[in-house]
């Protein structure tokens, strides 16, 4: 199977706008993804699982993710589980709150001291979870650890380089639209897969067309009456793929 | 956590954006409605509820009217109070009215720039306006 794109963590705060703990998730969950571990980390806006794509709804089974909530309704962990897939990880700033010793956080608007220490201690929670993701084997087929059940630290360190927070107004895993049957239908992941297949030196032959179904399986349903018609029109797109690619170079 | 509004009110929903700083001028903006213009008229309802499709949150988002604030054309908030069962009144997108305000520009995420807090008060202004002008209506002034 390809190696897809470069591992990341998926970041998603439920960024709760009337608590002060909402405040508190959304401003860990920046300095994460713009300090902690820029490059690592991405991060989607939690409504775009119902309000936006395919692409969107597969960005839990793309990237382990760490739902990061203010309070115990779990909003994020919960909506993540329910639209895209089970977290990885999820984390309460009520729970970082009480683990550090910390008053009640005030201030949703602007946060008051103890609420800026609370943004402090979830995001290095959350950078040290980050790290323990990293460092496992995610399985993009099942949404989940090969090796599940490690304990994930509670506090963790790391370099500090300013990044801009990668853009959350969509996943960023690509989907392309193709015609099965007359029906357009939206393939997640297909022009990362192109890629990689291509990178890989595979031309299109039978044999590779039938890799690229096992791995397009992986991140689509495909019906199993409709494999044929699948198979075709995949190998037409990667001989058009291909061939763009071998005029650019 | 929600409560249940004694009377009605707007409820204002912003789009919880984070990547961008409009999401930030759109959640900045809905604090002054609710906080220092409109406290009495305009209650904030957290997207992340109705995305979670909590009942008691989609039960005032579909008896009250909703103002969402958009911070991009994917309009979340738009949509998910449609899907929720809402009735929205009044659709803001931030950019819109940057365009409209092009002396204030905003930067910065977690802490937004003067232009920033400028811009996100003249959105402001412009809902407090528009509560108002449902207020005359619902209470029987000049109805269009």
């Amino acid at each position: 199977m390809p190696d897809l794109p470069k591992k990341k963590v998926g970041i998603v705060s439920c960024s709760g706008e009337e608590l002060a703990e909402g405040t508190v998730t959304r401003l860990a969950a920046l300095r994460v993804l713009e300090q902690l571990r820029p490059g690592d980390t991405v991060t989607i806006c939690l409504p775009l699982f119902l309000a936006g794509g395919e692409g969107d709804r597969a960005f839990a089974r793309f990237y382990p993710t760490i739902a990061v909530d203010g309070c115990e309704l779990r909003c994020a962990a919960r909506a993540t589980e329910m639209y895209s897939s089970k977290p990885a990880a999820s984390i309460m700033v009520r729970d970082v709150v009480m683990e550090n010793g910390l008053a009640q956080p005030e201030g949703r608007r602007r946060l008051n001291a103890v609420g800026l220490q609370a943004v402090e201690a979830t995001a290095r929670q959350m950078a040290a979870t980050v790290d323990v993701l990293l460092g496992k084997h995610w399985d993009r087929k099942s949404g989940s650890f090969v090796e599940p059940g490690t304990v994930l630290p509670a506090s963790g360190d790391g370099k500090e380089t300013e990044k801009d927070a990668t853009c959350s107004c969509g996943s960023e895993i690509p989907i392309q639209k193709v015609t099965i049957n007359g029906q357009i239908v939206n393939l997640v992941a297909l022009p990362l897969i192109f890629q990689q297949f291509h990178e890989g030196g595979k031309p299109p032959t039978p044999d590779t067309i039938r890799e690229i179904m096992d791995t397009v399986k992986i991140y689509n349903p495909i019906p199993p009456d409709e494999n044929e018609a699948y198979a075709t029109v995949l190998s037409h797109e990667y001989e058009i793929y291909c061939e763009k690619e071998e005029a650019a170079t | 956590m929600i409560k249940k509004i004694a009377s009605p009110k707007i409820v204002i929903v912003p789009c919880s954006g984070i990547g961008k700083t409009y999401g930030a001028v759109s959640r900045e903006a809905a604090y002054i409605i609710t906080e220092d213009l409109r406290p009495e008229a305009a209650q904030l309802v957290a997207l992340s509820m109705l995305v979670l499709g909590d009942e008691s949150t989609r039960a005032v988002v579909a008896t009250n009217a909703a103002i969402t604030i958009d911070g991009c054309k994917l309009a979340c908030a738009s949509k998910m109070v449609k899907e929720s069962g809402g009735r929205v009144a009044m659709e803001v997108d931030v950019l819109d009215v940057y365009r409209r305000n092009k002396q204030f520009k905003p930067q910065g995420i977690g802490e937004l720039n003067e232009g920033g807090l400028q811009l996100a008060k003249a959105l402001a202004d412009e809902v407090a306006a528009t509560i108002d002008t449902l207020a005359i209506k619902k209470h029987g002034g000049q109805d269009a």
